[in-house]
């Protein structure tokens, strides 16, 4: 059964179009990695899904219902970012005992035992905690809220390192005890792919790959040696990624199909070796303009 | 065993390759249930598709056998299997591997050989 499903859909600021006919279906109780760069419609993308924004075209069910102003959709799911607003005049455990009367599959114990462990006071304030202690007390409330459809819009931001590495611990544990849907958007793919079970890529706020994560990483292949040999195999294919090792040798990641219509030529030649997931999306989502080294080649 | 995330190998073929090794050094014995892909998923933290995934391909190379409803258990001739499945193609590669970078450093067969011998020895033990 798929959870969300979206056709075309469509988001317009004034001429700025933050989405651009997306289509893509999620499934029941997966977990889906949202990744992209930075304005590529992530948050955009998470909100509409959650009801929070109106799409300007195209469509959006959730829950087979449209997500704007639904209370079928609010009650079944939770947006956790780091601007969740928390009444100011309530205590830190208050806090936990207003959203145990907010969501019916709320886990009280589980929220304190969260609560204990990441030695949050009872009496603080949500207002006043630190960036990172605010993104783990929304961790936790996403967390103990148990909603069929749970949303995370990078939801480490601000925490350290062991934080991060408790939070999707927890979040898989708490997965295979309550499967859920759970979509997770962050830019680290490198911290969170082991708990992935889906991979979806949006750039410039269209859908550029949607794919079970294994895939992903049998989507490109690096290969090595030396540069003319590497131009003339590479002539006719789509080249990812490429780049000058020293004077004689080029490294070029290319796709998959490219690879293996490439198997029956020569590669001995060659040094082949996998791409890590993070690259593969990194090299896929890069804009036109050329990389970083661009910008200093002024010559 | 720590899973290595750089990319290098799938982490499902990695977790197939650890319940290879646990099957052959008998930690999990013929016939014994092996652990279930929510075990697999919490032992490693991965996502439980992907543990899963990992147990079909043992199952597809008859390492595994289904009970329903029971889970997956090792077959009675699972360890044959690893070895033979091993041999040919892990071992194999390793070896290519070898004789590429012997001759990358133009050594010859019989030097290679003695290099093999002495590493043989060293881990039996005895003076080289």
């Amino acid at each position: 059964m798929s959870v969300i499903k979206c056709e075309k859909l469509t988001k317009s600021y004034g001429e700025n179009k933050a989405l651009h006919e997306l289509s893509l279906t999620v499934e029941e109780n997966k977990i889906t990695g949202l990744i992209g760069r930075n304005g590529a419609g992530k948050t955009t993308l998470l909100k509409i899904i959650a009801g929070y924004l109106r799409k300007s075209s195209g469509n959006i069910e959730v829950f087979s219902e449209q997500p704007f102003n639904n209370l079928k959709v609010s009650s079944n799911m939770i947006f956790v970012d780091d601007q969740m607003n928390f009444p100011t005049a309530l205590h830190l455990k208050e806090l936990l005992y207003v959203a145990k009367d907010f969501y019916p599959n709320w886990d009280m114990d589980l929220a304190e035992r969260l609560f204990d462990y990441f030695s949050f006071h009872p009496n603080e304030r949500h207002h006043r905690l630190s960036k990172g202690m605010k993104s783990t007390f929304n961790m936790i409330v996403g967390l103990a809220s148990r909603c069929p459809l749970t949303i995370f819009d990078e939801p480490t931001t601000g925490m350290d390192a062991s934080v991060r590495k408790d939070f999707y611990r927890a979040l898989l544990k708490d997965y295979i005890a309550f499967p859920r849907t759970i979509i997770l958007s962050s830019h680290l793919l490198n911290e969170m792919e082991d708990i992935l079970e889906d991979i979806l890529l949006i750039r410039k706020g269209e859908k550029y790959l949607h794919m079970p994560i294994s895939d992903v990483k049998a989507y490109a292949f690096g290969i090595r040696g030396e540069s003319s040999a590497i131009k003339e195999w590479s002539s006719d294919k789509e080249i990812l990624h490429q780049k000058q090792i020293g004077d004689g040798s080029s490294y070029i990641v290319v796709t998959n199909t490219s690879y293996k219509l490439a198997k029956s030529a020569k590669l001995e030649q060659f040094t082949i070796s996998p791409v890590a997931a993070e690259d593969v999306c990194i090299y896929l989502t890069r804009n036109e303009k050329g990389d970083i080294d661009h910008v200093f080649n002024r010559g | 065993m720590i899973l290595h995330g750089d990319g290098t190998k799938p982490i499902y073929i990695q977790i197939a390759e650890w319940l290879e090794t646990q099957i052959l050094s008998e930690s999990i014995k013929s016939d014994e249930k092996i652990y279930s892909q929510y075990q697999l998923a919490d032992m490693f933290t991965i996502n439980p598709a992907t543990a899963a995934k990992g147990l079909n391909i043992l199952a597809n190379d008859s390492i595994l056998y289904k009970k329903r409803g029971l889970g997956m258990f090792v077959a009675s001739n699972a360890k044959t299997l690893i070895v033979s499945k091993r041999k040919s193609q892990t071992l194999k590669q390793l070896v290519a591997d070898l004789v590429q970078e012997a001759n990358r450093l133009d050594v010859g067969e019989e030097e290679l050989i003695e290099m093999i011998k002495a590493e043989s020895n060293r881990n039996k033990g005895e003076p080289e």
